[in-house]
């Protein structure tokens, strides 16, 4: 067997913290994506007024430095997602402080011993895992620790074109669109909109990504309430869930009730203009959407709106992901400590902020902020932050099982092979990745 | 062709590649053998392994998916190689002069080829993908069915190499153009004054005197081609159903995504096993009878 | 300069390969057709380089709603603005110049020596040394990076200039193409600086090394074009932001689906990282042509 690693026994900090502000500047190392901005916010601390993902994460931190004259804060920005420089650093024992990281890839470094987890330093913080919203919790607990500060949650959407509804007379009363409640209702309503418009229902994602498809895809296992992960060690496809979902959307793709072969930017410009009812894409692309539908000239001009993905199934569970700040291994005296306490604090009250990213919070209170109340689309969002849930905790590597399960999807959906050997074959290769771990 | 003698036999001509020996030595030799060692454990980055044997060979040797990369990767380096050095010494011929014009020209084959793989592909999909991109339109314009050229289990592969062949055409021409200022103006010279034609001095004084670097050229092609990576990740992430996947995709799925160091270990010597196999083939098939190197 | 010029100015070098193979395509199209189709192939080969500038002047929000949005008006400047703003470029545009120039020159020297013993000298396992050195040619990146960035901890290179230049100037490639060029030029020419008593430096300094002029301009180009374009070593090598190469930083500056929302930046990018290249090119391409051999033969 391996031999564990050394690493550091989390240290009790109350007793240390209390030992008096330190002389010099205590450096605080922050790895995150999200991109640089400088040319509109490099120095900008007024973070009410930065847009984005990068403008307001930028903004947070120049804030945090500027109310913290004692730390020293440097940040180094990565490409996304940033795990190969990560996993690099780590194996020359040269991590950063702090690393922003999908709650979905927490496992495979927690298993390792190489982020620590964060609950007496929380405590110290004055953080209480019991603020963050109940998905948020428990997208970073593993074996009842907490090993991440969760900064949202994030899903995936149906991003609506409501003109086109309106032409295919999927409207209700009120103007709001009729959103399915079964597969064959599905069915029904996309021939509909196919036949009144002539365009295609849904707009989908299906060359060179595999993301899109395995998170619908895990949605509606959920919702058939499918223990398809087990104790996260080993998965099962071949079951009439798992057959249900794909054959519907198999049924979808043949009769030309979706775009094909469009990869990610396609879909996003396809749906801008006009060329399909519904995008399947995540809740990042609210903002630029929203300012897109207040355009007099955009195809969305006052017609745009997102929902959560509708419920299919028995239950209404949806697939979710977050992004969290989690703390590699290494040794830091007390200064460090409390600085990474302070920033975890600082993130952790300015959530709100980050939640007008489209992002849905990580905090429970920010539910109720009527500022958060105030903007648009939320109020049909916020369910995403009791529903949404992730794979079973154990499970690792998701990003290479995700690729798995969205590429013998699409060959399934597409017609490659049989519904029947794709998931005999995704089932195949995931559990032979788990069990070479 | 006179025959004096001028090389002499000491260790002093040691000294002129000791330079490039200790690098040579650190920089691949000892990680070559700390790689074969770890092909042969189960191991992460983050601490010892474990000896399992031939274990990891055994692994990939039953994964269909790998089985599956090599036969992409040949496939690939078939439908590139031989166009890249056929096109590459069709445009060195034609453009190897010191004029204005061919000098533009030169440049201008070779713009592709300083452009990184993000940018290549980026543009590359442009063309390719349907509904958004060039050849769709060009298509449609003639009212034929777009083809779904990343998305088509027949035509990925081909999309990425035709995207390859437009980013690597550069360096054969380079090459090539190289090559032919080499080759010393007296010959075709004597030639003339023997009365051959044109036809027959490139027959018998161009063709022959780019031998060497005809097989320099493939032997480059084959060893890069064999290497494919970024221009499949970025275009179609090794799809549908892995039709376009390389076996260096796989060794960075595997290491890199997966943390199985072992298995991406044993995978990149059965690459370098592959690509020594095929640039050698390649030496011994066109090298001339008794020649020494 | 009009292509009847042209064609005169090819038909008045008959030595020269390239009319040889051009009266071969005259056969059918005559050598101004020849010109003509080279022309329009490079505008093929052109036309995407021209489209990608075309899109880092427009903004990133007309780009995400189609790329259709580059033939019309406004153009804009801002994506390059961007870019002089981040207040890290000008670093990671030094770092890339010292490495892919330290790369260069590293592989330029040692590919020559190397090059020079392998086709004019002899010494113990010459041959031997030299199929083990071409067997490198073979081995893949990835069979060594991780030994390589197991090493490079412990020896600490990680985050410096050398730790970025050393993996690249180890490629056989360089003293492959050297060697062969070497054996390219006549023995002939070394046989009259002997007589002339000149040591075997001297030969391979003041007679061979001028005569391999097009061979080291090629490798030169390829060598720093490689390096400067090289992405994984630097990324998991220079993880420290002031070490960043400039293709690493800016890739690390684009948002998470910058192809479809940053795709003016992305093209800005492109270009600005591109033009250290060009300059290069420039430098280097006036003696891949230069047509020594020829005239040093005569000597």
């Amino acid at each position: 067997m391996m031999k564990t690693t050394q690493w550091l026994v989390p240290v009790t900090v109350a007793a240390l913290m209390s030992a008096g502000a330190a002389q010099a500047k205590t450096e605080l190392h922050l790895q995150r994506f999200f991109g640089a901005c400088e040319a509109e916010y490099g120095t900008n601390t007024d973070v009410s007024a930065a847009e984005g993902e990068c403008g307001i994460m930028t903004s947070l931190i120049n804030q945090f430095d500027a109310e913290h004259p004692d730390i020293e804060v440097k940040v180094t920005t990565v490409e996304w997602p940033g795990y190969d420089q990560l996993t690099a650093q780590m194996a020359s024992r040269t991590p950063p402080d702090l690393v922003t990281m999908h709650n979905s890839v927490i496992s495979d470094y927690q298993s390792r011993r190489l982020i620590l987890p964060l609950d007496d330093l929380l405590e110290d913080a004055g953080v209480s895992p019991d603020e963050f919203t109940s998905t948020a919790r428990a997208g970073v607990t593993r074996d009842g620790e907490v090993f991440g500060l969760p900064m949202d949650t994030w899903t995936m959407l149906y991003h609506i074109n409501l003109d086109l509804m309106a032409e295919a007379d999927l409207l209700d009363a009120d103007g709001n669109p009729m959103l399915p409640g079964s597969p064959e209702e599905m069915l029904e309503m996309a021939r509909q909109f196919k036949e009144k418009t002539g365009k295609p229902y849904l707009i989908q994602i299906l060359s060179n990504e595999t993301a899109a498809y395995t998170r619908l895809f895990y949605t509606y296992m959920f919702q058939q309430e499918e223990d398809f992960f087990g104790n996260g060690e080993a998965i099962s496809l071949q079951n009439d869930a798992a057959r249900n979902i794909v054959h519907h959307f198999k049924t979808i793709y043949d009769e030309g009730l979706t775009t094909k072969n469009m990869d990610y930017p396609a879909t996003v410009s396809a749906f801008s203009s006009g060329e399909g009812g519904i995008l399947m894409n995540g809740n990042w692309l609210l903002g630029a959407y929203n300012v897109e539908s207040q355009k007099p000239d955009s195809e969305l001009y006052n017609a745009y709106i997102a929902y959560p993905y509708p419920q299919l199934y028995a239950n209404d569970d949806l697939y979710v992901d977050g992004h969290s700040w989690v703390m590699p291994n290494k040794k830091r005296n007390k200064d460090e400590l409390a600085a990474t306490a302070a920033f975890f604090k600082f993130m952790a009250e300015n959530d709100y902020e980050w939640s007008r990213t489209g992002h849905l919070p990580s905090v429970e209170a920010v539910l109720d902020n009527p500022d958060f109340q105030a903007l648009p689309y939320r109020s049909d969002l916020v369910s995403v932050t009791t529903r949404g849930k992730g794979l079973p905790a154990g499970v690792k590597r998701q990003f290479a099982i995700q690729d798995i399960m969205g590429e013998e999807l699409a060959s399934a959906i597409t017609g490659v092979k049989s519904v029947d050997d794709a998931l005999a074959d995704a089932e195949a290769r995931v559990n032979d990745l788990l069990s070479n771990l | 062709m006179s025959t004096a003698q001028i090389k002499r036999t000491d260790w002093s001509g040691f000294l002129f590649i000791l330079p490039y020996l200790v690098i040579f030595i650190t920089m691949i030799v000892i990680p070559l053998f700390w790689g074969i060692n770890l092909s042969f454990q189960k191991a992460d980055l983050f601490g010892p392994g474990e000896f399992v044997g031939f274990e990891n060979y055994a692994r990939l040797f039953n994964n269909k998916i790998f089985l599956q990369t090599v036969g992409n990767t040949f496939y690939f380096v078939l439908l590139t190689v031989p166009v890249l050095v056929v096109i590459g010494l069709g445009l060195a011929l034609a453009l190897n002069k010191e004029a204005p014009l061919q000098n533009v020209l030169r440049g201008i084959f070779f713009s592709s080829t300083i452009l990184s793989v993000t940018v290549v592909t980026l543009i590359w999909r442009i063309i390719f993908i349907p509904n958004d991109g060039l050849m769709a339109n060009i298509f449609t314009q003639f009212g034929w069915e777009p083809i779904a050229f990343l998305s088509d289990p027949d035509w990925s592969l081909i999309s990425v190499a035709i995207a390859t062949i437009w980013w690597c055409l550069g360096l054969p021409m380079m090459l090539f153009v190289a090559a032919l200022q080499q080759i010393p103006k007296d010959l075709y010279e004597a030639a003339s004054i023997d009365g051959a034609n044109k036809m027959q001095s490139f027959l018998f004084i161009t063709l022959p005197s780019l031998y060497k670097t005809i097989v320099l050229v493939t032997i480059i092609q084959i060893v890069m081609q064999f290497q494919l990576f970024g221009q499949a990740l970025l275009m179609t992430q090794g799809g549908p159903n892995n039709t376009s996947r390389s076996i260096v995709m796989f060794i960075y799925d595997a290491g890199f995504r997966r943390w199985d160091i072992g298995s991406a270990a044993a995978a990149s010597q059965i690459l370098f096993l592959l690509i020594l196999i095929a640039a050698m083939a390649q030496f011994i098939v066109t090298r001339k009878k008794g020649e020494q190197i | 300069m009009t292509l009847s010029k042209v064609d005169s100015q090819l038909s008045a070098s008959p030595m020269a390969p390239e009319t040889t193979f051009g009266r071969i395509v005259r056969f059918v199209t005559g050598n101004v057709g020849l010109m003509t189709l080279m022309i329009l192939l490079s505008l093929l080969m052109l036309a995407p380089a021209l489209w990608t500038i075309g899109l880092s002047l427009k903004s990133n929000e007309e780009l995400m709603m189609g790329t259709d949005a580059v033939f019309s008006f406004p153009y804009t400047l801002k994506n390059y603005l961007d870019i002089f703003e981040n207040s890290h470029v000008f670093g990671w545009l030094v770092n890339s110049l010292i490495v892919s120039g330290g790369m260069t020159f590293g592989v330029l020297a040692m590919s020559s020596l190397a090059g020079y013993a392998f086709a004019r000298l002899e010494f113990p396992f010459r041959r031997t040394l030299f199929v083990i050195i071409l067997m490198g040619l073979a081995v893949p990146e990835q069979a060594v990076i991780i030994a390589r960035h197991q090493i490079f901890s412990e020896l600490g290179l990680h985050n410096t200039h050398l730790g970025l230049m050393l993996p690249g100037m180890s490629m056989p490639f360089g003293v492959f193409l050297m060697t062969q060029f070497f054996k390219a030029v006549p023995k002939e020419i070394d046989e009259a600086a002997m007589l002339d008593h000149a040591s075997r430096l001297q030969i391979f300094w003041k007679v061979l090394l001028p005569l391999t002029l097009p061979a080291q301009a090629t490798l030169g180009i390829l060598t720093f074009l490689q390096s400067w374009n090289d992405y994984f070593w630097p990324l998991i090598s220079a993880t420290d932001q002031d070490m960043f190469t400039l293709t690493v930083g800016i890739a690390s500056s684009q948002q998470n689906f910058a192809q479809s929302e940053g795709l003016g930046f992305l093209a800005s990018q492109a270009i600005f990282s591109a033009l250290p290249i060009i300059i290069v090119y420039v430098i280097f391409q006036k003696h891949i042509v230069t047509a020594v051999a020829g005239g040093a033969v005569k000597q």
